[in-house]
């Protein structure tokens, strides 16, 4: 085995594998159960709570509605930051290729005829030789 | 065209896919690819548009993680690892289209290869002596550069990371007949230095020449695999839709 082929299974057996894109869609997931389970749990524990004598009773269910508010706010947070970051990529991704293609389509244009090297507008400013900018 | 190195394929792969899986949104398309990459050695893989060839190169190169089946680099299964990981350790893939940056200089190109492989005038010495003709061009646009040149930036690009293993996808697309000649020779004598290579292309005879083995994709498994020798009398079955 070469050197570089050893190196290799070196760093193949040191590598870890990043599991950060099943990672995102687990929070995603969890942050949305949590927002639902927490407004669910308030919206059923604040009227039960209406129904109560007793002010421990009525305190508890406050308590829990109050807590399932937060945990829905909690969620909610961890469901958006999780959204973003997957539609940042992608956006990312987006622009890079509608970057390339707008390149793409001026190269196109600066090789039809017209504006090939004799034509005095392209000798006034050739993009494609940046030595002579 | 002179032939690869001619490694022997029964040294443990160097890359390996075994019984891989890969699917687009709930359609499967790679139905258990086995395949393996020996140290030194070109293996072509080959098979009709659609059989699967850059699915199979997007699960090797990290790009698309297999919904079954394993990935193995030099033996240490690297399943589910990032693309970035995978060309940092050396598994280095010029995807199809080239991937060039086309806005920018042949210069800038290469010193993009600056942030894992040194100072640019090394890089620039180093690719110049191989590809004379980019030094010639090292002002250009890549996008303004011919097919075969930009191919030659890509290819010298990946050579500057000092991969171990180089996954090339469609190096032939849209070039002259030529010019893919004149590639596969230079294909030959990077694996001559020792790189193992895995090329995928559609056109099986450019790649024959120089292929120490190859595969033929169809309908996303590998139909056959061998020494180009034995599998000449597969080629026109595999790629008329015929499975024998």
């Amino acid at each position: 085995m070469s050197e570089r082929s050893a190196r290799l299974e070196q760093e193949a057996a040191n590598l870890k594998v990043s599991t950060s894109a099943k990672r995102d869609g687990v929070f995603q997931t969890v942050g949305a159960l949590a927002m639902a389970a927490g407004v669910v749990v308030a919206l059923v524990a604040y009227p039960l709570s209406l129904g109560k004598d007793d002010p421990r009773d009525i305190q508890s269910l406050i308590i829990l509605a109050v807590s399932m508010l937060a945990l829905a706010v909690a969620g909610a947070a961890v469901f958006l930051r999780y959204s973003l970051a997957r539609f940042l990529r992608f956006w990312l991704l987006r622009q890079l290729y509608e970057g390339q293609a707008h390149i793409d389509r001026l190269v196109g244009a600066l090789d039809k005829p017209g504006t090939a090297d004799g034509d005095a507008s392209s000798d006034a400013f050739s993009p494609r030789d940046r030595s002579s900018q | 065209m002179m032939a690869g190195n001619g490694a022997a394929p029964a040294a443990s792969p160097l890359l390996e896919l075994v019984g891989i899986r890969a699917a687009y949104g709930g359609i499967e398309v790679l139905h258990g690819v086995d395949l393996a990459v020996p140290p030194g050695a070109v293996v072509a893989l080959l098979g009709a548009n659609g059989a699967g060839k850059s699915t199979t190169v997007k699960v090797a190169s990290g790009l698309l993680a297999p919904t079954a089946g394993q990935v193995h680099v030099a033996g240490h299964d690297v399943t589910g690892a990032s693309c970035h990981d995978l060309a940092r350790i050396g598994v280095c893939t010029i995807p199809e289209g080239r991937g060039v940056f086309p806005n920018l200089t042949v210069r800038e190109n290469l010193w993009m290869a600056t942030q894992v492989s040194g100072r640019l005038d090394r890089i620039e010495e180093g690719v110049y002596a191989r590809f004379p003709l980019l030094g010639e061009r090292r002002t250009l646009l890549a996008g303004s550069l011919s097919g075969g040149e930009q191919q030659m930036l890509a290819l010298s690009r990946a050579l500057v990371t000092d991969p171990a293993v180089l996954v090339l996808d469609e190096l032939s697309m849209g070039l002259a007949p030529i010019v893919v000649q004149q590639l596969y020779e230079i294909v030959a004598q990077v694996a001559r230095e020792g790189i193992s290579i895995l090329v995928v292309e559609q056109f099986a005879r450019a790649v024959l020449g120089i292929a120490d083995r190859a595969a033929i994709m169809v309908n996303g498994v590998v139909a056959h695999a061998g020494t180009p020798a034995e599998l000449q009398s597969e080629l026109s079955s595999a790629y008329l839709g015929e499975r024998t």
